[in-house]
């Protein structure tokens, strides 16, 4: 079974961008930034559509980085300076924790337009990994990364919850820093299994399918254990990782194969990828029933409007020849 | 330079209104045309009525010309007025650092708006062919801030590094498709020969101009420099550095911000001709007066002595992001803390952390006086 979809937010289009500048200079009201979401949000769904992805996001337009909408939300939390976001030219503001972290009300629904998803098709949400968070955020109130990572799993896991229960049917998870930083073996196997109990909490109690989505990095680099994550599938940024690595591997989980590159302009040649993502699938899935996504390897906002909904075409392109090569 | 703490400028300064509005062929204010008088006067800058008559001109190509020479004879005379030792023309010629260098380069094309943070953005290139040189773009700029001043200048330089890694690299990426199997090996050797072919095709043979022309000191503006903070990645830089600067008889100095500099420490004595590092400390250290364990934000100075860097410092003192004014006795305890602790004051040289095109002219004058002001006190304290 191969499906497909986006892998974090959408760039804004060129008309959105002028008016969250005219908002900033004081020339626009916040009623009028706020339709221009919705108008943008409308597009970036209706693009989803017609490419033919098999999971629908609502484009997290108004999401300032990935982490933001829990800094700005979550009592115990306060919003940081600016901070590179790993090796890009983009940055975010870092989450400064400063008292017991407490979520007195939705996150994530409350920043998207979910009466514009389209009712005849799952919806997908994404949301921060406790890993990610934790480790991008400056603790001054938790005992050490481990304390305050739990607890913010028991946060997603609320999240998750709720996200099920207002119609969600996909939750992505998603997880740079757990494969952009560099550390010595044995620290990645300590830091592995904390990994996997803040996932069981996150996870706990819920049916939704979920995806721990890995970019920036290797993902070769936390294999095996990665295979035992109480996830359902794993995300994998193959302009990052060594693909050969990964054949010596059975997985017995769906994977996301990040096969379209949303930090280059460059348009890709669907032959290609067709041939790389078929090696990949048939060598680490031996029985050939995984469930396998096609999807760009990280956010599509690294680029403008325009690319980005080639990209989403070129995902879905590569898929249906997928199909095709494997019915 | 003879003198013990000479001082300096970064780079940018920002554009006064008039500036702006009237190369754009807006339509000027009472107040945009009263503050072009009230500098002007500040400044002693001759001939005013010939500014005022400009700006209430209509739009052509001469005009434009024009305005960018006034609006550079200001920053000049900005700088001159503040009495720093070394400066340039508050890069009032460009519309910025990327964009004036791509725009004027063959090889490229805008693809519009991405994001950098919150509401902001960058208008971000394509490499779509193998660059080409077309046409001066820091030359005239030169020779212009040449005939205006008698002081020492210093050209801010944007880096091939930073240039390529600000753009998307089609061109190359596209050209190893199929060649190299490894999708993140194909994409380092398409930056590698981006990266080489730029420096080749483009930022030496400028270079070249420069110093045929006169330039004695080019600073090579870097801020993308630790943004991949592999070693690979770091080498590349290095290796990028070293190819821009080989055998030209020019003094050479790198700028480099809000970076990681336990990265860029372990690299910065592999650069070959590198006469100054100029780096940011003021934005990252406390207010209070002193020297030792106060001076907080110039701990990082240490990563760089340990790793054996040899040459100066363009030492930040002055923090571009605050309009709260440094005391020069405040300028004065971070240059002697510095002195101290690398124990030879001749290495270094004063200067704001940053360009300051965030800043009012108000208050870059102000930071910039008691700046120099502070390098006289070290200066006077060290005698």
């Amino acid at each position: 079974m191969i499906s497909c979809y986006v892998t974090g937010a959408s760039p804004r289009s060129s008309e959105l961008i002028k008016k969250t500048r005219a908002y900033e200079r004081g020339r626009i009201s916040k009623k009028e930034l706020e339709e221009s979401f919705e108008k943008a949000t409308e597009t970036v769904i209706k693009a989803q559509v017609s490419a033919g992805l098999s999971y629908i996001t609502d484009g997290m337009l108004k999401w300032q980085d990935l982490l933001r909408p829990f800094t700005e939300n979550l009592k115990g939390i306060t919003v940081g300076s600016l901070r590179r976001w790993f090796n890009n030219n983009t940055f975010y503001r870092k989450p400064i924790i400063t008292d017991y972290v407490k979520r007195e009300k939705d996150v994530v629904i409350n920043v998207t337009h979910l009466a514009k998803l389209p009712k005849n098709l799952p919806w997908k949400a994404i949301l921060p990994a406790p890993y990610t968070f934790v480790s991008l955020s400056e603790n001054q109130y938790y005992r050490d990364k481990a304390e305050f990572m739990f607890k913010f799993a028991e946060v997603m896991n609320k999240e998750i919850k709720g996200l099920a229960e207002a119609g969600f049917s996909y939750i992505q998870l998603s997880d740079p820093a757990l494969v952009y930083e560099q550390s010595k073996p044995k620290s990645i196997k300590d830091k592995l299994a904390l990994v996997n109990d803040a996932l069981e909490i996150a996870v706990k109690g819920t049916t939704i399918k979920t995806c721990l989505q890995t970019f920036f990095g290797d993902f070769s680099k936390i294999l095996p254990e990665a295979l035992d994550f109480p996830v359902d599938h794993l995300g994998i940024d193959l302009y990052e990782t060594d693909f050969e690595k990964l054949k010596e591997y059975d997985f017995e989980k769906g994977v996301a194969l990040g096969l379209v590159d949303s930090r280059s302009s460059l348009i890709e040649e669907p032959d290609e990828l067709v041939a790389v993502a078929k090696e990949i699938i048939e060598s680490i899935s031996q029985s050939n029933t995984n469930e396998v996504f096609i999807c760009p390897n990280c956010d599509l906002d690294f680029l403008p409007w325009e690319k980005a909904e080639e990209k989403m075409k070129a995902v879905s392109s590569v898929t249906e020849r997928l199909r095709e090569e494997f019915s | 330079m003879n003198k013990m703490f000479p001082t300096q400028e970064v780079g940018s300064l920002a554009k006064p209104r008039w500036r702006v509005k009237s190369y754009r062929g807006k339509p000027l204010s009472r107040g945009d045309i009263n503050e072009a008088v009230h500098w002007g006067r500040k400044l002693g800058i001759e001939n005013l009525e010939e500014l005022v008559k400009l700006l209430n001109k209509g739009d052509s190509a001469s005009r434009k010309r024009a305005l960018l020479e006034w609006s550079a004879k200001y920053a000049i005379r900005f700088f001159e007025t503040a009495d720093l030792d070394i400066f340039f023309d508050g890069e009032q010629w460009r519309s910025e650092m990327y964009e004036h260098v791509i725009r004027k380069t063959t090889g490229f094309r805008f693809l519009g708006n991405v994001k950098s943070f919150d509401y902001r953005y960058f208008n971000k290139a394509a490499c779509i062919d193998r660059p080409k040189y077309a046409k001066p773009f820091y030359l005239n700029e030169f020779l212009f801030t040449k005939e205006n001043t008698k002081k020492e200048i210093k050209v801010p330089f944007t880096g091939a590094y930073t240039l390529v890694d600000w753009t998307f690299n089609e061109y190359y990426e596209k050209k190893f498709s199929g060649k190299i199997r490894d999708f993140k090996w194909r994409k380092f050797e398409a930056k590698r020969d981006f990266l080489f072919d730029l420096i080749k095709e483009v930022i030496r043979p400028e270079i070249s101009k420069l110093i045929d022309a006169g330039a004695k000191w080019i600073q090579v503006d870097e801020p993308a420099a630790t943004t991949n903070p592999t070693d690979e990645e770091m080498k590349l830089f290095v290796e990028s550095f070293n190819e821009t600067v080989k055998g030209f008889s020019c003094a050479f100095s790198l700028h480099n911000c809000y970076s990681n500099y336990e990265v860029l420490a372990r690299h910065a004595c592999e650069l070959r001709d590198c006469s100054q590092l100029s780096l940011e400390f003021a934005n990252r250290d406390s207010r209070q007066p002193g020297t030792g364990n106060v001076r907080t934000g110039y701990k990082a100075i240490k990563l760089f002595e340990n790793h054996s860097f040899q040459g100066n410092y363009g030492l930040g003192v002055v923090d571009v992001h605050t309009n709260s004014v440094e005391p020069p006795e405040l300028v004065r305890d971070r240059i002697l803390h510095v002195a101290k602790t690398i124990g030879n004051p001749s290495r270094i040289y004063v200067s704001p952390d940053c360009g300051l095109r965030t800043r009012t002219w108000e208050i870059s004058f102000r930071k910039l006086r008691n700046m120099v002001l502070g390098a006289e006190l070290a200066r006077k304290a060290l005698e």
